[in-house]
């Protein structure tokens, strides 16, 4: 009796000294925002992940979806969280885009957060309606420039992923096409295969399953090296565009403040849900994988982050287009 | 003979002990959650999606489908009870249901929508089955244009479910489209009437609207006089159908099933016209027309019926193209790429097991709903028994929990308060709730497609008339405009003559 | 000399239609109207308010020249409380908790009746706090926190 009041006494005491002594993290269930809506890719990204990391960290890490304003929402509410490493966020490339995009940001993306690591890069795939003329890549682009003014290009709407790879693109063919934005992936992806518009650039999650079954027609993808799923499709690289080359990335953060040794073990957790055979399974269907596990360290991640925002800013600038 | 060994198939993987055992747990959960007022299908598998991770990729999809409709029937019957509608679908059940309530009539409203429901649910559950690769291709016909004269057709169908002046049902679409249009314009990235709070941007919540104009106005309308008015008719007379009422409920049950069916099949934001329509069509078809809005049977079993049957076919885009009609489809694809099923074009030939044990899913979930809440009525019918001053405070608690745990958003439940007073001044000035919530979900469809196709069209107008879909579209609106106002323009002109008579 | 009739309800419910449709052509008057066949962010919602003011205007209009329905009192004691409730619970949750936070909100909804007895409400507001801390926080797993920071060890 009297031991477990002890007991009780000791777990309250460490509970409320909970950032001073690290040692006894996490003691208790970790939030992870999610800065988007459930069921999206991201959403799925930071499913995949909690889950495994759960087993390593032996609490419980649970997915809270704070969607809005393009993830600005649930990136501003971790960046005002306790800095106790129960909180964390997980946040994709929009991370580093915010910051131009949105002239008003509630928080300032380098001093709001800590970091944890990188998760993933989503390769991205140049894709056509399945009717589309061009035979390979390089015919593509010629096609492309000498209809610029006929054809339309889809996004997913402001600071999507579809709308920054459009943006790169159009840029490096210098080429200004009619872009049609959507609410989100979904009904782009039903125009595209619907024949209603022509190209789109979009991450391999949406696209994938699409260019298998025929659906829509693959010109290239924008990572340095092919994929594993489509040997055949060239990359951006050997077409001799190197600016294209984009791949969606997928940071965990903390708010700022967090002690660095739950820093640390935040991202041994990371490391660990990335080796995870299911989780290396989960993610080659959808056309991606894990990062190596030297990037999945805070060290990588504020690096990345970092180059990411001086990267787009430039790019955001020059379309002249702001989400706020 | 394909399809009788699919089918087969089918139901030898749906109805293994374990599947059926998660298929019931689904609809049952479903339906415990979606009696709660504010908390819809949408929030509640948000919830459950970790649940699922541990099951087998068939099991966990069938337990989620079921908690997708058992979500549904349990909000038509808030909806009915309580007129707290907790998706635009719902909101067309309020209208007659509540009033078929509040007459004493709640049990048999909550069978005809159940009956209804599962006829719908049978039918075009054997639809997804025969047809869902050729719908699919008429679905991808629809472009911008198609989908923009779909929604005029929606709108002028929505005039019709008021039964006040046309005039004032006509200012509350209006005000309902430009509500909708809070948010961040998607084309420019300009917010708009936002009033800078960024928690807007994304638009205004559907459920926090709907609560606010339909439940707690009611709510604060049966507080105005405690002491004089009984809320609800205590004396709650036989819960089942009678034979004249079957007899009722036959036309539009079949109507509904199909206007439900088609609509769903369009990705779109086809389902969410399905039951609007229906009851537009039974209004008009209807030799009592006046009943309707004051508990026709007919308003609860046409829109029931046609809500159901958008429900199963709105699978049909999901498992045929990967692609969700509607929120709920797409926390099921979050749910199936987690379980490593990626879906698509091919789901249906690479994993026939799946694609087959959830179409036969879908019939033995109907099937259970029916024969779980016909007993359940009985209770249902009972909780209006409690006296109101109990069941509003607990109505309340439950909102504010439901509309929270969609976004983790304390905005919402700011809207919630804000829309709950304006519902209130509308029920002060006679204006009724539903051609709102209607205007509200098809605003920036509305906006979104008109823009998209002029952008499409590079500028040229006659696009929504040499496109022959379209064309179409707006030709059957211009014939439903004429029905509607036909009446009304012979009506005064009756008045006119008695009147130069006397 | 008697007075014209006229229907008070509908008078006032023109007149807010026509205010409601002031209101937002005021606020879309800072946004780009653009052309029929390149809309700008303005264009939709000036079509609408400029309809949805002429639909007040009919109203008010038809207001005269008839007599209105008998109105009801104003539910002032419901409006305070039931209004309040939501509002509470939103500025709370995160800071009190989810558990404190809807025990004060139940308890304030419940003052909206006149019927409602203080101990009924303070039972009331357990009994529903207890059960939907169970249901949801335990039972659904929802991602809130229990008691806040705000919230007194």
């Amino acid at each position: 009796m009297s031991l477990s009041k002890l007991l009780g006494a000791v777990s309250v005491a460490s509970f409320l000294a909970a950032p001073a002594f690290a040692q006894d993290y996490p003691a208790r269930q970790i939030t992870m925002v999610v800065p988007f809506s459930a069921g999206g890719p991201t959403d799925t990204v930071g499913r995949l992940v909690a889950e495994r990391m759960s087993a390593d960290l032996g609490q419980q890490v649970i997915v809270e979806n704070v969607g809005g304003a393009g993830g600005t929402l649930g990136a501003g509410q971790v960046a005002k969280a306790e800095p106790d490493g129960y909180t964390v966020l997980l946040h994709h490339i929009g991370m580093a885009t915010a910051e131009t995009l949105y002239r008003n940001l509630a928080y300032e993306t380098l001093d709001a957060f800590d970091y944890v690591g990188l998760v993933t890069d989503v390769p991205m795939v140049i894709v056509a309606r399945r009717d589309f003329e061009p035979a390979d890549f390089p015919a593509f682009v010629d096609y492309v420039k000498a209809n610029a003014d006929s054809i339309t290009m889809a996004n997913a709407g402001i600071g999507a992923a579809s709308h920054l790879c459009g943006m790169l693109f159009m840029q490096a063919l210098d080429v200004p096409l009619v872009t049609v934005p959507y609410k989100g992936t979904g009904p782009a992806m039903t125009d595209l295969l619907g024949g209603q518009v022509d190209i789109m650039c979009d991450q391999t999650t949406n696209t994938t399953q699409q260019i298998k079954g025929g659906t829509i027609k693959a010109y290239a993808v924008t990572t340095p090296e092919r994929l594993d799923v489509f040997p055949d499709l060239p990359t951006v690289v050997e077409a001799g565009m190197p600016s294209l080359e984009v791949a969606i990335w997928h940071g965990i953060y903390t708010p700022k403040g967090t002690p660095a040794e739950v820093n640390q073990r935040l991202s041994q957790a990371l490391q660990s849900a990335l080796a995870d055979e299911g989780v290396i399974k989960a993610m080659a269907d959808l056309g991606t994988a894990p990062v190596a596990a030297e990037r999945a360290t805070p060290e990588a991640l504020k690096a990345h982050l970092e180059a990411e925002i001086a990267r787009w800013q430039p790019v955001i600038e020059t379309a002249g287009v702001y989400a706020d | 003979m394909d399809l009788l060994s699919n089918l087969a198939l089918g139901f030898s993987v749906a109805g293994s002990l374990t599947n059926m055992g998660f298929c019931l747990i689904g609809v049952m959960l479903g339906t415990l959650i979606g009696v709660l007022p504010g908390i819809g299908a949408t929030a509640t598998i948000a919830m459950l999606l970790p649940i699922t991770f541990q099951l087998e990729p068939v099991s966990s999809l069938i337990m989620l489908a079921g908690i997708y409709y058992g979500a549904q029937y349990g909000g038509s019957t808030t909806a009915i009870l309580i007129n707290m509608p907790g998706e635009s679908s719902s909101a067309v059940t309020a209208i007659d249901g509540y009033q078929m309530a509040r007459k004493g009539k709640a049990g048999t409203a909550l069978a005809v929508a159940a009956l209804g429901s599962f006829f719908a649910g049978t039918v075009s559950t054997f639809l997804v089955a025969l047809f869902a690769p050729p719908l699919t291709a008429v679905a991808l016909k629809f472009g911008a244009a198609e989908y923009f004269s779909l929604m005029v057709l929606g709108l002028v169908m929505s005039v019709a479910l008021a039964h006040g002046s046309v005039i004032k049902a006509l200012a509350m679409v209006i005000l309902g489209l430009l509500l909708g249009i809070v948010g961040t314009d998607i084309y420019t990235g300009v917010p708009r009437f936002t009033m800078g709070i960024t928690q807007y941007a994304d638009g205004l919540n559907f459920v926090a609207v709907a609560i606010g104009v339909f439940g707690i106005a009611e709510i604060l309308r049966n507080l105005e006089d405690e002491h004089e008015r009984e809320v609800m008719t205590k004396k709650v007379t036989n819960l089942l159908p009678t034979r004249a009422e079957f007899r009722q409920m036959v036309g539009p049950v079949l109507r509904g099933t199909g206007i439900g069916s088609v609509l769903g099949i369009l990705p779109g934001g086809g389902a969410i016209l399905a039951s609007f329509a229906s009851y537009t069509m039974e209004k008009k078809l209807s030799k009592t027309p006046e009943e309707f809005g004051r508990g026709a049977l007919a308003g609860v079993a046409g829109p029931e019926s046609a809500n159901n049957a958008g429900a199963q076919t709105s699978f049909i885009p999901l498992l045929t193209l990967g692609i969700p009609a509607n929120p709920v489809m797409a926390l099921m694809i979050g749910a199936m790429i987690i379980q490593g099923i990626v879906p698509g074009p091919s789901v249906v030939t690479d994993q026939p097991a799946l694609f087959w044990g959830i179409v036969a899913s879908m019939w033995i979930g109907n099937l259970m709903l029916v024969v779980l809440n016909l007993p359940l009525i009985g209770l249902w019918v009972k909780l209006l028994t409690v006296p109101y001053y109990i069941l509003f405070p607990i109505i309340m608690a439950m909102s504010s929990i439901g509309v929270y745990s969609v976004n983790s958003n304390a905005f919402d439940l700011y809207a919630v308060a804000f829309f709950g007073l304006l519902g209130y001044a509308m029920v002060k000035l006679r204006f009724e709730p539903a051609p709102l919530l209607l205007g509200f979900v098809l605003g920036p469809l509305l906006e979104e497609n008109l823009r998209r196709a002029m952008i499409l069209s590079r500028g040229d107008p006659t696009t929504f008339v040499t496109r022959p879909i379209s064309a179409g579209l707006l030709v059957v609106s211009v014939a439903v405009l004429v029905l509607v106002f036909l009446p009304q323009i012979r009506k005064r002109r009756e008045e006119v003559f008695t009147e130069s008579d006397a | 000399m008697a007075t014209k009739p006229k229907d008070d309800t509908d008078m006032v419910a023109g007149l807010a239609l026509m205010a409601v449709a002031a209101f937002f052509g005021w606020q879309t008057a800072g946004l780009e109207i653009g052309t029929s066949l390149r809309m700008g962010p303005g264009y939709f919602p000036m079509v609408l308010s400029g309809l949805l003011f002429l639909l007040g205007l009919f109203v008010f209009a038809k207001s005269f020249g008839r007599d209105g329905e008998p109105t009801t009192p104003l539910a002032w004691r419901g409006m305070i409380f039931i209004i309040s409730a939501p509002v509470f619970f939103g500025l709370t949750v995160r800071g009190l908790g989810f558990v404190p936070a809807l025990f004060v909100t139940t308890l304030i909804a419940s003052q909206a009746s006149a019927k409602m007895r203080p101990h009924y409400a303070l039972i009331l507001a357990v009994t529903v706090t207890i059960l939907s801390t169970l249901i949801f926080s335990y039972g659904l797993g929802l991602p809130f926190r229990r008691f806040g920071p705000w919230f007194p060890l």
